[in-house]
């Protein structure tokens, strides 16, 4: 039970990660290279799950997702069932939910690293995106570290949403956080604390990791 | 000798009309010498002419293009920007190389892999690298770097960064026009003017056409290059460096001999 949990949480941190990388990086990439209403929107937008109740989010995407909507019927007429209350559906509510915990560090990471060095690429006859993969995501290797620890972290911890939209289906959407909060609700405070823990320990390894690498050394 | 009529004769028109903050600048000029000297004081804008023919800025109005005659070949004409007809090429598609004042060599890369970064044989093979191809070897002799391709940029000394970033420039392949924005500060004059005889050497064999900028007149003289003077944002004189410097030259003489 306890097992079937923490495997479920850590299959879904996984997944979560490696979905919101691979959509942040680009998106993080293009916000920060340059102004204008469009980025501040769309940043706007994905820091939403940062100030918003998790339940709202949660809320709408059960909604959303459903038979009520035209999304939500395409979804169930290709999968042949809903999103919600399955794995599928807490993926997606975990990328949204945690998306700011990856753009906000890889934006402020992009940003931090000089426009001296991509023009100098540029003018070596590299291309934009040529230039990206070898100047600045290398440069950026501390920012993407981060976010990878956080948006794991943040989803292995994550709660609201987890509640609205999966409900409490062991092995299928009963994460950790979830078996904890049936555990106290059954009195079982044993349990309940050994599943605390082992929380409490995830976030403190990631958050180790994080704060053990020193920041990229600035060269004048 | 070869027969003038056949030789390969390139040459780069520009004309830029562009107003920023103090900066006022008309210039309209042509490149066709195989060293031409823009020379003025600081703060005149010459870094700003260099990123416009580079790209990297984009003037109010200007139009900047490239002129290639090699008989039989019919010339051929490329435009990289023309403000009119809307037309602004991106940095990396002109074949323009700039090495910039200040030297952004890649803080995470070795110098030798700096060096690499954008070696025509090497990217195409994306092998490790090795300091014995006769060509690389020659480019980190010209820039006196040899002794340097294990250490990382942030080792470095101001003069040898400067000689890292022309030598990854060098070694990219120099392109329609290579341009140089006072490379040789902080260098030692007896180095400066060997370096700058070899890279004479390497251009001419390269065929590639060299636009120095500089406020140093013993550069100028170095490289005996054609010069552009720049007063105010806008070109005063143009000609042989003992024509158009002669009262510099005079003056420093006379300073010196003082």
């Amino acid at each position: 039970m306890e097992s079937q949990a923490l495997w479920l949480t850590l299959r879904l941190a996984a997944t979560t990660t490696i979905i919101l990388l691979a959509v942040a990086i680009p998106l993080a990439w293009w916000i920060s290279s340059g102004r204008g209403p469009a980025r501040a929107f769309t940043q706007a937008i994905l820091a939403l799950p940062l100030v918003l109740p998790p339940t709202v989010i949660g809320f709408y995407l059960l909604v959303g997702l459903g038979p009520l909507t035209f999304a939500g019927r395409a979804i169930i007429h290709i999968l042949g069932h809903p999103l919600a209350f399955s794995f599928a559906g807490l993926v997606v509510g975990s990328v949204l939910y945690s998306a700011p915990f990856a753009i906000m560090p890889l934006v402020a990471g992009f940003q931090a690293i000089g426009p001296e060095y991509v023009e100098a690429a540029s003018l070596l006859g590299a291309s934009p995106v040529r230039s990206f993969f070898d100047i600045t995501l290398p440069l950026a290797k501390p920012a993407v570290l981060s976010a990878i620890v956080l948006v794991f972290l943040h989803t292995v911890g994550e709660f609201g949403v987890v509640l609205m939209l999966g409900g409490n289906i062991p092995g299928v959407t009963q994460t950790l956080s979830i078996s904890l909060f049936d555990q106290v609700q059954d009195g079982n405070y044993t349990a309940a604390n050994h599943t605390a823990l082992l929380l409490i320990a995830f976030a403190v390894a990631g958050l180790a990791i994080v704060y053990a690498r020193r920041p990229w050394r600035q060269f004048a | 000798m070869p027969n003038p009529g056949t030789e390969r004769t390139t040459r780069h028109e520009i004309a830029i009309r562009h107003i920023a903050g103090p900066l006022d600048l008309d210039v309209q000029f042509t490149l066709d010498a195989p060293w031409t000297a823009l020379f003025a004081p600081s703060g005149a804008g010459k870094t700003t002419i260099l990123r416009i023919i580079a790209g990297l800025d984009c003037p109010n109005s200007g139009r900047i293009s490239f002129h290639s005659n090699r008989p039989p070949e019919p010339p051929r004409q490329v435009v990289y920007l023309d403000t009119s007809a809307h037309i602004n090429v991106q940095p990396h598609r002109r074949a323009v190389r700039l090495v910039a004042q200040r030297p952004a060599l890649f803080p995470h890369l070795s110098v030798l892999k700096n060096v690499l970064y954008r070696m025509p044989a090497l990217i195409s093979t994306g092998e490790e690298l090795h300091s014995h191809d006769p060509q690389l070897e020659s480019i980190l002799q010209l820039c006196r770097i040899t002794h340097l391709t294990g250490k990382m940029p942030s080792q470095l000394s101001g003069g040898e960064r400067q000689r890292v970033a022309l030598a990854r420039t060098i070694a990219s392949g120099t392109g329609r026009l290579l341009m140089l924005d006072e490379p040789f500060t902080g260098l030692e004059s007896n180095l400066r003017d060997d370096l700058i005889q070899d890279l004479k050497a390497w251009c001419q064999r390269t065929g590639t056409p060299v636009l120095l900028v500089t406020h140093d007149i013993g550069e100028v003289f170095a490289a005996s290059a054609q010069v552009l003077r720049m007063e105010s944002g806008r070109i005063a004189a143009s000609g042989p460096a003992n024509e158009v410097l002669a009262e510099e030259r005079d003056s420093l003489i006379r300073r010196l001999q003082r």
